[in-house]
């Protein structure tokens, strides 16, 4: 308490400590906030999920699984963006896979070799990116919108004229395990898509920490031509990051796919914006070289608690204009810390 | 605006022709030699009545793409036109909509007709003042803030529609303009709006200080600011026009089928974008024109028309968009690295 005496220097003194506190954990007081928030508003007026409280037990399982796709993604789609580059195909390629792995499923694949078939497919439409992006040299927002454009377009073709998503019916029946892994709680009630999705963000966060793909990340973002210089492929840390970013998208794929028991060529839409905006909230800087990766995994619970909590508050209809909001509230915050802590 | 001319080279002087002009010429010798191409392969392809529609379908995305390729130049992203589309159909069918009580989808603002016009355009204006905001002030990538005002313009849009339309209690002259043929033929004022938009746009790339600045700023932004060039206020201008481009587009499209539908100029953004790259619009900035965007146009709209007429499912646009990109990009990296050897 003596010291804000002292603090209205702002040179020294508490106030830049406050600072330095708020940028490193500002991202956790923005969750606090948005559950208080949502846990106290009225929410019997709609009965779309749990009649009651926020923080009922059953609600907080359904969004946490519906939140395994995004989750997942997360991670990986952060250290991307912390080598300076970007994926915007991530949601086709989620597509995509969640309709392989259907396809798979429902002509008798059994549930593990589907499952590696269709990661196997993630790592390939990553490596796609990687190919177009670090051999070709396109830039990455142009080639991951051409691919954007071909994943969908593939999976739009895997499903039939006429029939919007594969599922039970003309003599094909989906089988019993299908909706297991993204629905039945195998641990405190959630299944095995979130763990999965946790298990991922462990990973990534260790990676991030201790590994050297984690460093050669942040280098190949800050500097490229000095992580050159000093001997980094940064052409193969980029490469392995869009194969990494398949990958999550093939499990976020899955996850969608056995949560909704189809596998649906348009399921992913939205989800580049949705991992941008998730990776922008929790604070890496969009030119690259910093960020968290645990950051941005809280940034995806924030998100997936408003969408689904906000349904309960208001219409469907302004989900649009409050994720727009949130991207360009993120975006411009992010600016402030950022820069400020580049100042300091 | 500024209307000093750039001078004219004396005439006789023998000029190597420019890169970009190599790359226009080049992708108008893809359109027309596609055009040939679809006209051996696809029956009934080669009349004049499909040259003329392949022109006239698009009129929309064509006039999206000239603000776009503009900003594309100068080195900024605008992926917002696709919402401001959207929201500024709504508004107009929202501010002409007869006040009063009842369906809340079916009573507006009851502004007379011009004025609801207005209103709607600084609606479009205004999503365009934020991109310039965040982009200039904030100086946040541009990919990112148009994303978002993209989001904002077409939220806006389904809330004031519920998430579906507006077309009841409207004037009656709400359809007149998007209908409004002109000279006396099957051609709507519109498309020939999109025909004097490109004339005028080529003119002020080619012609006047103000495009030959966009180039400059897109080439070299700090050599631009050095030279006392305020790049910012440039910049807004130029997110000005397109977002005032788009709410035009928006306006007509709504009057046309007198309806304000939130869902409408769903991906326009994205096509704008893609008739710009394929028409050799360098994304770095500072290379590219609005002619080459017009034959990019005529490039796509020939594939995809092709493949319509090949009876392929519309599934495949998506994968043939994806490809002519990819070409596009390859070839046109391809040649300049040649001619420049």
């Amino acid at each position: 308490m003596s010291d804000i005496q002292t603090s209205t220097h702002a040179q020294t003194g508490l106030l830049p400590k406050v600072g330095a506190f708020l940028r490193d954990y500002y991202i956790y007081f923005v969750l606090v906030a948005v559950v208080l928030l949502l846990s106290t508003a009225n929410l019997d007026k709609f009965d779309l999920f749990e009649r009651g409280n926020f923080l009922n037990k059953n609600n907080i399982i359904n969004i946490l699984r519906v939140s395994a796709p995004i989750l997942v993604i997360a991670g990986a789609f952060t250290m991307l963006m912390i080598s300076g580059y970007i994926d915007l195909s991530v949601g086709s390629a989620m597509s995509l896979s969640a309709v392989v792995y259907a396809l798979l499923a429902i002509n008798g694949v059994p549930f593990l070799l589907a499952f590696v078939l269709t990661v196997v497919v993630g790592i390939g439409l990553g490596a796609i990116n990687g190919f177009l992006v670090v051999r070709l040299k396109i830039t990455p927002v142009i080639a991951t919108l051409i691919t954007l454009s071909l994943y969908k377009g593939v999976a739009l073709l895997l499903v039939e004229d006429g029939v919007s998503a594969i599922k039970s019916g003309g003599g094909l029946k989906m089988p019993g395990w299908f909706n297991g892994y993204g629905r039945s709680g195998i641990f405190l009630g959630l299944p095995a898509a979130f763990w999965v999705a946790i298990a991922v963000t462990i990973a990534f966060v260790v990676i991030q920490r201790r590994g050297v793909l984690g460093k050669h990340a942040a280098a190949t973002g800050g500097n490229p031509t000095a992580a050159k210089l000093s001997g980094i492929n940064t052409g193969r840390v980029v490469f392995l990051l869009y194969i990494l970013v398949g990958v999550t998208a093939a499990l976020a794929g899955i996850a969608r796919s056995s949560f909704m028991s189809l596998g649906d060529p348009l399921s992913g839409d939205g989800m580049e914006l949705t991992a941008i905006l998730v990776v922008l909230l929790g604070g890496t800087a969009f030119s690259g070289g910093e960020g968290r990766v645990l950051r941005s995994f809280v940034g995806a619970l924030i998100i997936m608690a408003l969408t689904v909590g906000m349904l309960t508050l208001v219409p469907a209809y302004y989900q649009t204009l409050v994720i727009g909001a949130a991207l360009l509230a993120a975006a411009a915050s992010n600016h402030v810390i950022t820069r400020k802590g580049r100042a300091e | 605006m500024m209307s000093e001319t750039v001078p004219r080279p004396a005439p006789h002087t023998r000029r190597r022709m420019s890169d970009e002009s190599f790359i226009t010429l080049l992708v108008a010798g893809v359109a027309v030699g596609l055009f040939l191409f679809a006209s051996l392969m696809v029956p009934n392809f080669f009349q004049v009545q499909n040259m003329i529609n392949l022109v006239t379908n698009n009129w929309a995305v064509i006039s999206l793409g000239i603000g776009v390729t503009f900003l594309l130049v100068s080195g900024n992203f605008d992926l917002s036109v696709g919402g401001i589309v959207a929201l500024s159909g709504v508004l107009s069918v929202w501010f002409a909509q007869a006040a009063g009580d009842g369906n809340p989808l079916s009573v507006g603002l009851g502004l007379p007709y011009p004025l609801a016009l207005a209103c709607a355009l600084a609606g479009a204006m205004a999503i365009g003042a934020l991109n310039a905001l965040f982009v200039v002030r904030f100086g946040i990538p541009s990919i990112i803030v148009t994303l978002g005002t993209m989001m904002v313009a077409r939220g806006i849009a389904q809330v004031i529609t519920h998430g579906s339309q507006r077309n009841t209690n409207l004037p009656p002259e709400f359809g007149y303009l998007g209908n409004l043929s002109m000279f006396g033929t099957s051609v709507k004022f519109a498309v020939v709006l999109m025909a004097v938009l490109l004339l005028v746009a080529v003119f002020i790339e080619k012609r006047m200080v103000f495009g030959r600045i966009t180039y400059w700023i897109g080439t070299n932004p700090v050599a631009a600011t050095l030279s006392g060039i305020d790049r910012g206020w440039h910049i807004t201008k130029l997110y000005l026009f397109s977002s005032a481009i788009a709410g035009i587009v928006g306006i007509l499209l709504a009057s046309e089928f007198k309806s304000g539908y939130s869902n409408r100029g769903t991906l326009m953004e994205f096509d704008a974008l893609v008739i710009a790259l394929l028409g050799g619009v360098a994304i770095a900035g500072g290379f590219g024109s609005v002619i080459g965007m017009f034959f990019g146009a005529i490039i796509l709209a020939v594939v995809t028309s092709a493949a319509t007429g090949l009876v392929l499912s519309p599934d495949w646009q998506y994968i043939l968009k994806a490809i002519a990109v990819f070409l596009a990009i390859v070839a046109q990296t391809w040649a300049l690295a040649r001619r420049n050897r």
